[in-house]
């Protein structure tokens, strides 16, 4: 199905040069840790937590509503450290989702309220559906359909995924467009 | 949008075997250029990885390992993947006594339902990888015997079906022994084979199960004691492991994680590839990809009005061009006939074999309600093009277009307005069709034609615009 | 790396591809290799159906083609997810109830040369191959499974079919009286809700396994003396179970229910049937002499025979039933004697199948696929094309 298109006010939204389209209703702390490679979109009421560790995420990355991006964390014998969080290109993130995986590569889908383990490692091509909580350090391979709690495999993607990713988060990039009137 | 993975269930491509699968769910074979569906390839193991560690095992240490893992473990309780954890202890050093060492002891834990492996009386390892006791299965001693037994007696059986055919050959064996050139050490050995093969006659010493008149008797604590739900093991965690099928919490022992198979796809017409992934289980390249998506045109949905019984509406549709040549297409109306079931010269002679198409599912989803006004020209397509986002220039041919029929026309994409109406007794949700035939080039080059080959195919296509309503008249 | 190659066991040679042995049964399917001590894997005999998302049962279907399309897919399930071989030009040895549809056996075998081209089929009937893993030529093997039970004597490895018993006295009929006894018994909040929202099939079934057991004959007999003469009083019951149904829900599985599920297995309904009728009947449509060996010789398979106190329960109602006026003129017997299998019930025919697997003894009596594509007939006991004695091989 072709998207229709989804305004918003130009005036929450502040536009970078690389096309990266923020909205001014987020948390973003520690800006100067978060690199957003361009197009990308962070809608109202998220949340990146740069000030633990970097965030780093590719071109075309969805961020919805209500979404949680916190870098993961380590014990160690003398204390706690937090890693990079580093995500790949074409990558959407579900409403209300709390990611706090340490790698999501490219072209990967994470459904509404989903509970990303910290540690986890989401390969390429990878699909979360709605509501799915993947334990700690989970890998997922790629290619695979993961729902359930905690999350288990339970399908596999078709070859096509990479395109259809493509052009689903290019399409909502283009379709994000303010309204006409502001 | 579950629909992005599984496709857009509202248009579906009708694959050759008969089934209508969205256009991310089929294939498109070059060389019968047929559209295929995973229900009529014929699926191959081509490659087994574990999940959890990603790594790659050839098929042969697969099998020796029982399609597990071998490093990698799954939680009894919740069948997800354990970690190993470590934990120092102070131990003295046995050299210095007095000075303490800390030594590093692994554990497997499970992160989501929290079992650990002491809770099974596992002690903890000295190495983080490997080193975990193994269970035995108590059973497969005996079963070894049990089928070394029952292989003697069918070689025996065996044996004896051919004592009884030489019996008839032996009169003219030595008129075959010229015929077909059985050297002499051969012959001596075929006649001198007999009684090598009586020794097996005897019987290996099996001892043959004893039925017993105890019976164990059910204990009267089940009748007293509170039984906890907690202790007791679910049906699933016991089918995970089945020859111990643990009946208490403490008998749970971690299972070494199942592999993953990558498959590749081979159309049984032609033989040939349809889809074979890489060696390396991380990576979304394949070595051969023919997906329709990339080879027949994208039909998607726009926006369709409400339909009512008795009107007409409006429906938008998009078709998009994926290839890198530009290309022409023209819309007919649907053809129910689909004749021959699958291609029919080759199931004739193995009648048997015939790959059973299932009716059911071509007809229950072939009706038709309703009926669609589709345009009459033919319509130009743009090869696909990568760098357009960055061309801002509208530069291009510009096509003659009517503007009734064509909405806009972006690059490769094109919308088209049509008009549909459903029929009158229809109910439940509209489905209509078209067949779009479209051209197609074939940039293979086989043997005979040395140059890409420009033909014309055609594909059924089902529409799902929504449900219909009753008028409000 | 000891320790990982003592995961290998089992008589394949490497070069060779092992035997594939499949027993799908009406609720769970066992599949595995030939020669391994214990199937692979044990799974319900359900897929996921992709147009409703729901999970669906291999035997429900109204149709040939829908039964063909669930054989498939659930066949890809267990081909590409659990044994994780290619199933093209393999050798399948399939354990099945010698009273199995002719519909099913035809479909099955369809599906496996047409879709899956395998190169030879071998149908084993499930009773007769049991007794492979005892190594005995003569026993009465009684398998209760989830839709019924069914019995066939065995004697010198041939199935004496006409002194077959079958009830539908199993599973399926445990998990509706524990529902029913639920309704009932239950205490009144919670019993508003069941009615409500009934259980869905896999928490009755929980309840049956974790929950719930045989009782002793004599208790039984008192709890039925009591239901008929309320002077007489019941023993006192098992402690009432609190069972948690996810979320804050949660009901008490009161402990009459979970002695009395099972009852319905061993209760005479209107014909004086049960299951240890079954054994008796089946004892006397056999030949005299065999009969003491039969009766020495049972052997339970089945995934519900694995009830707890189920074995000793059957022993005392065999015993009582041969004192009985109906069979104490007609029996001589003295005693019972019960097989232990070196396998869990829920498995042992599969286990028969897969030492049977290992031999040669598949060669002779399997349907290859040149056979199988001049004529599409699997060899089936019923059909009298077969049985003609003109002593040449069909197809």
């Amino acid at each position: 199905m072709e998207l229709e298109n989804v305004y918003y006010n130009k005036g929450d939204f502040v536009e970078t040069a690389s096309g990266n389209k923020v909205c001014r209703h987020t948390v973003l702390c520690g800006s100067q840790n978060i690199i957003l490679h361009g197009k990308a979109i962070v809608q109202q009421d998220a949340i990146i937590r740069g000030d633990l560790a970097n965030v780093r995420s590719g071109r075309y990355c969805i961020i919805s509503r209500g979404v949680v991006l916190r870098p993961p964390f380590k014990k160690f014998s003398k204390g706690v450290a937090f890693f990079p969080l580093q995500i790949g290109d074409h990558v959407f993130f579900g409403e209300g989702s709390v990611v706090n995986a340490a790698v999501i590569g490219n072209y990967v889908y994470i459904g509404k309220n989903c509970i990303i383990g910290r540690r986890c490692v989401l390969k390429d091509c990878c699909y979360i559906a709605d509501n799915t909580v993947l334990a700690p350090e989970t890998t997922v391979p790629a290619f695979a359909h993961v729902a359930g709690s905690p999350g288990a495999a339970v399908a596999e993607l078709p070859e096509c995924t990479p395109d259809l990713m493509t052009e689903f988060t290019k399409s909502f990039y283009q379709h994000f467009v303010p309204h006409a009137l502001c | 949008m579950a629909f992005l993975m599984y496709g857009d269930p509202k248009v579906k491509y009708l694959c050759s075997c008969g089934s209508m699968k969205p256009i991310s769910r089929i294939y498109f074979c070059r060389h019968c250029m047929k559209i295929k569906c995973g229900f009529c390839v014929s699926h191959e193991v081509d490659l087994h990885y574990c999940s959890n560690c990603l790594e790659n095992l050839p098929s042969t240490e697969a099998r020796l390992k029982k399609n597990r893992c071998g490093y990698c473990f799954d939680c009894p309780s919740c069948q997800i993947s354990l970690n190993t954890r470590a934990v120092s202890q102070a131990v003295p050093n046995p050299d210095d006594p007095s000075k303490m060492l800390s030594k590093k002891s692994y554990y497997l834990v499970c992160a989501f339902c929290r079992w650990t492996s002491r809770e099974a009386s596992i002690p903890d390892q000295n190495v983080a990888n490997g080193g975990w006791p193994e269970i035995d299965c108590p059973n497969s001693k005996r079963v070894a015997e049990l089928v070394d037994h029952y292989q003697e007696i069918s070689l025996q059986e065996k044996d004896e079906e051919e004592r009884k055919k030489k019996y008839q050959v032996r009169p003219s064996y030595f008129h075959y022994a010229e015929k077909y050139g059985l050297s002499a050490a051969l012959a001596k050995k075929r006649m001198g084979g007999t009684p090598q093969r009586e020794t097996r006659t005897q019987q290996s010493a099996l001892v043959p199960a004893v039925a017993s008149e105890e019976v164990e008797e059910l204990s009267d604590s089940v009748f007293i004691e509170q039984l906890e739900l907690n202790k007791v093991t679910t049906i699933k965690q016991r089918l995970a492991s089945p020859e111990i099928q643990p009946t208490v919490v403490s008998q749970l022992y971690p299972l070494h994680k199942s592999l993953l198979v990558k498959r590749s796809l081979r159309c049984r017409d032609c033989e040939h590839n349809v889809s074979k992934p890489e060696f390396n289980p991380s990576s979304t390249k394949f070595k051969i990809q023919l997906s329709a998506f990339y080879h027949v045109p994208d039909v998607k949905f726009l926006t369709c009005e409400p339909v009512f019984i008795g009107k007409r509406s409006e429906l938008i549709i998009t078709v998009c061009n994926p290839t890198q040549h530009q290309s022409s297409f023209k819309m007919h109306p649907f053809e129910l006939n689909l004749g021959a079931k699958g291609s029919g010269d080759a199931e004739e002679s193995a009648p048997g074999l015939k790959l059973c198409l299932p009716e059911c599912a071509r007809d229950a989803q072939f009706k038709i309600n309703g009926t669609i006004k589709l345009p009459t020209t033919e319509f130009q397509l743009l090869p696909r093009d990568d760098t357009a986002e960055f061309d801002d220039s509208n530069k291009g041919p510009t096509f003659n277009d009517d503007p009734k029929v064509v909405v806009w026309r972006r690059g490769n994409k094109i919308a088209l307005r049509m008009a549909v109406s459903p029929d009158a007794d229809a109910e439940g949700v509209l489905s209509i069709g078209f067949v779009i035939e479209y051209s197609y080039v074939n940039t293979m080059t086989t043997l005979e034609k040395k140059e890409p080959q420009k033909v014309k195919l055609k594909t059924h296509i089902l529409l799902r615009p929504g449900p219909i309503f009753k008028s409000s008249q | 790396m000891n320790s990982l190659t003592m995961l290998y066991e089992g008589r394949n040679l490497i070069s060779e591809k092992p035997v594939v042995v499949i027993d799908i049964g009406r609720a769970y399917t066992k599949c595995g290799f030939a020669g391994e001590s214990a199937p692979r894997c044990i799974i319900p005999s359900e897929f996921l159906c992709k147009s409703t998302g729901a999970s669906k049962k291999v035997f429900d279907y109204e149709t040939r083609d829908q039964l063909y399309q669930n054989f498939v897919e659930f066949g890809h399930i267990l081909f590409f997810k659990y044994l994780l071989v290619t199933p093209k030009d393999r050798k399948v040895v399939i354990v099945e109830s010698l009273l199995n549809p002719s519909l099913e056996r035809d479909t099955l075998a369809q599906v496996l040369f047409s879709y899956y081209e395998l190169s030879s089929v071998c149908m084993v009937p499930s009773h007769m191959v049991s007794l492979y893993t005892l190594a005995v030529p003569t026993a009465l093997v009684l398998d209760i499974g989830y839709k019924e039970a069914v019995l066939i004597p065995v004697v010198e490895n041939t199935p004496v079919l006409h002194a077959y018993q079958a009830l539908a006295l199993a599973g399926e009929a445990v998990e509706l009286n524990l529902r029913k006894l639920l309704e009932s018994q239950c205490k009144e909040e919670e019993q508003f809700y069941l009615k409500a929202k009934p259980l869905p099939n896999s928490t009755v079934e929980d309840i049956k396994v974790r929950g719930c057991f045989v009782t002793k004959l004599d208790r039984a007999q008192m709890i039925q003396a009591s239901v008929k003469e309320p002077s007489v009083s019941a023993p006192t019951p098992p402690p009432d179970l609190p069972y948690p149904l996810g979320g804050d829900r949660s009901i008490t599985i009161p402990g009459t229910s979970r002695e009395l599920a099972y009852e319905v297995l061993f209760e005479l309904d209107n014909d004086l049937m049960s299951i240890a009728t079954m054994i008796l009947d089946a004892i006397l449509k056999c030949p005299l002499d065999t009969r003491v060996s039969l009766a020495e010789n049972i052997l339970l398979i089945g995934g519900t025979s694995m009830a707890l106190g189920l074995k000793s329960r059957l022993q005392q109602e065999l015993l009582d039933l041969l004192v009985t006026p109906q069979y104490i003129k007609k029996l001589a017997l003295k005693k019972f004697c019960f097989h232990n299998p070196p396998a869990k019930e829920n498995y042992v025919a599969w286990l028969g199948g897969a030492i049977m697997g290992a031999t040669n003894s598949i060669v002779k009596r399997s349907v290859t696929r040149e056979d199988y594509s001049k004529v599409p007939k699997i060899p089936d006991w019923a059909d009298l094309s077969f049985n003609c004695n003109d002593g040449v091989k069909r197809g």
